[in-house]
């Protein structure tokens, strides 16, 4: 092999190293938990410690909303369909927020478990659909669950 | 296979196929808008959720693929003028960048239109916002680099090495935002289970992904045929059309 | 000669020819250093000096500085090169273009990036970080300053021939930088929010891996392109 060859070997060979190291790196990261995204399910089994704040999603449980009669604060229930955890906020909810519909909240833990939102975000989900059919899929009991899935992950069906 | 590239790769006559077929495309384009407007806007029923609002869906949805699908040209061109110097490869990549910003541009303003009533902002910091942000960023400076250098030559090979680097950033920059911060609802139709859409809304929407796909090899097509003249001014088959008065 | 030795012999000259070079005109090195200190002390000037607020904003404003200040040290990095015919030498030297290129961001990074690095947790105590995340900070910079280093000659060879192309390489470096600055600025905050940094931190150098074994080839590519077009 002539010099110039050997050179060009090694330093495609170094090359090829510095890509698998950064895919062993990347599966590394992958296997933290990222979005600092949890589920009730999470919270209830204790993996966040209060005052770490982090995003918490899931859907609002029906007839669990409380308002408060002088002032913003609300108080709703969340649920991945296997555990509930009470949410507390203190600002104006968006539009889209409803009993029922999937959310994102982000805050932190206080000491009685509670959930202390700083913000609440609600997503509308990936299904379209006209009215008459929703209609009759909710009849029969078939309505895709509107909140499936969040970022990586996915709440259980019920 | 590389007659077959010389022949169909040549600027004579690809010149000649352009203006040949260019006109049935953008007539082609004018009336599967027409149709998939009337479709969309009128025919397909209001969202069950999101009453009528959802219907801009039509413009951002195809919007913002065409400006991912046009960048993806613009990389395999770009690739292909540097490893083979194909300048065609080039034209294509030069032509595609314009239309390729406005397509980004238009997803991001329908998608501000649309955040407005659904996620009550104008502008929320969401993953696939700013993504498309910065996308819309990376072609501006491609066509800031081409402009930028003077040598033509030149400048269309750094355009190229850079549309490069971009391509292979793209995903790295979605993967970041997404993990950094998502609202943005997840893919309804490219997904492993089949559509999460209703036909009567389908139906529309693949309507206007082909009059903008149409309407993208249009532009492509006579915007070629200029930069090919202006590349090749001073070649033969330039001034052959130009007595022949077969521009 | 051993073809290892002979490509780590071309390594190391080009390397200690950039850093006798920098020496000897250190004052101008130091620039961006000054650069991101002035920027950074400017923060409590404009958004007032309440410490639970700027500790807040610290991690993005420690990180942004650093950013720009990376930047504004890349325009003209190998402008003298050029002007001056050694890049034109280095093109002809028959020696791997990507390796030279390589050693040239190296003394850059040592130049600009490791003293940005060696100054943060300063800064970070400034704008009243926590002392846990100190170390975070300095390390984040670390991989994250390499990496701009790496993407960001890849716009100086770019710009090479472009006159005044400094404003240019920002419009082509920044958008690319998103990802280091996502991840930098975001280890930081995890560790202030009292959560692991590691996911963060083996991203960035997942970034470092990648960006040693291709951004050479692109500067080398973007420098081929400069030389050929001298004028």
């Amino acid at each position: 092999m002539t010099p110039k060859r050997k050179q060009r070997l090694i330093l495609v060979s170094l090359m090829l190293f510095g890509c698998a190291a950064a895919v062993g790196l990347i599966i590394t990261a992958f296997k933290q938990n990222l979005e600092h995204f949890h589920s009730p399910a999470d919270v209830v089994a204790g993996a966040v410690s209060p005052g770490t704040r982090f995003r918490l999603g899931g859907m609002v449980v029906d007839g669990s909303v409380v308002r408060a009669t002088d002032s913003v604060n609300v108080q709703f229930d969340l649920t991945d369909n296997r555990d509930v955890v009470t949410v507390q906020f203190d600002d104006i909810l968006p539009d889209l927020f409803r009993e029922g519909q999937g959310i994102v909240a982000k805050g932190q833990l206080n000491n009685d478990g509670d959930f202390v939102a700083s913000e609440v975000l609600a997503k509308h989900d990936e299904n379209y659909m006209p009215p008459e059919v929703a209609a009759a899929l909710e009849k029969a009991g078939q309505m895709p669950s509107t909140a499936a899935t969040f970022g990586s992950k996915t709440l259980v069906d019920p | 296979m590389f007659k077959w590239i010389h022949k169909f790769g040549s600027p004579p006559f690809v010149y000649g196929v352009s203006k040949a077929i260019s006109p049935w495309i953008g007539v082609a384009s004018l009336i599967l808008f027409a149709w998939g407007l009337y479709m969309g806007l009128v025919k397909a029923p209001p969202d069950y959720e999101q009453g009528e609002v959802y219907r801009i869906i039509y413009v951002h949805v195809p919007a913002a693929w065409m400006s991912m699908f046009v960048y993806v040209v613009m990389a395999i061109s770009s690739a292909i003028f540097i490893i083979w110097r194909l300048k065609l490869a080039d034209v294509v990549a030069e032509s595609s960048a314009l239309i390729g910003a406005s397509f980004t541009f238009l997803a991001l303003v329908t998608g501000s239109i649309w955040g407005r009533p659904t996620w009550g902002t104008w502008w929320e910091w969401d993953a696939r916002l700013t993504s498309e942000l910065v996308l819309l960023f990376l072609y501006l400076g491609y066509m800031a680099l081409r402009a930028a250098i003077e040598h033509p030559q030149s400048a269309a090979r750094a355009a190229a090495i850079l549309a490069i680097v971009g391509v292979i950033n793209i995903p790295i920059i979605h993967f970041s935002v997404e993990w950094w911060n998502s609202l943005h609802q997840p893919a309804t139709i490219t997904r492993a289970d089949g559509p999460k859409m209703h036909i009567s809304m389908l139906i529309p929407l693949f309507i206007m992904l082909g009059a903008f796909q149409l309407y993208y090899f249009h532009h492509l097509l006579v915007k070629m045929r200029a930069g090919m003249l202006m590349r090749d001014r001073r070649a033969r088959w330039v001034s052959e059309r130009v007595e022949g008065g077969r521009l | 000669m051993k073809a290892n030795t002979e490509l780590f012999r071309v390594f190391s000259t080009v390397l200690r020819r950039e850093m006798r070079v920098s020496f000897a005109s250190w004052g101008e090195g130091l620039n961006p250093l000054l650069f991101f200190v002035m920027v950074v002390t400017l923060f409590p000037l404009g958004v007032g000096p309440e410490a639970k607020q700027l500790a807040a904003i610290a991690p993005g404003v420690i990180w942004v500085c650093a950013l720009l200040a990376m930047l504004m040290s890349l325009d003209g990095l190998f402008a003298s090169d050029h002007r001056d015919g050694t890049l034109e030498q280095w093109v002809l030297s028959g020696q791997p273009l990507s390796l030279i290129a390589l050693a040239k961001v190296c003394s850059h990074w040592l130049r600009t990036g490791l003293p940005l690095v060696l100054m943060s947790p300063l800064l970070g105590v400034l704008m009243n970080l926590p002392a846990a995340t100190l170390s975070t900070l300095a390390i984040s910079l670390l991989l994250g300053t390499f990496i701009l280093s790496l993407v960001g000659a890849i716009g100086a060879a770019l710009t090479l021939t472009v006159k005044q192309g400094g404003v240019l390489l920002a419009l082509l470096v920044l958008p690319l930088s998103v990802p280091v600055l996502i991840f930098g600025a975001g280890a930081v905050q995890a560790v202030a929010e009292q959560r692991s940094a590691l996911g963060q931190l083996s991203l960035l150098a997942a970034g470092v891996m990648a960006a040693l074994a291709l951004a050479p080839i692109g500067i080398a590519a973007a420098l081929r392109v400069g030389v050929a077009s001298g004028d």
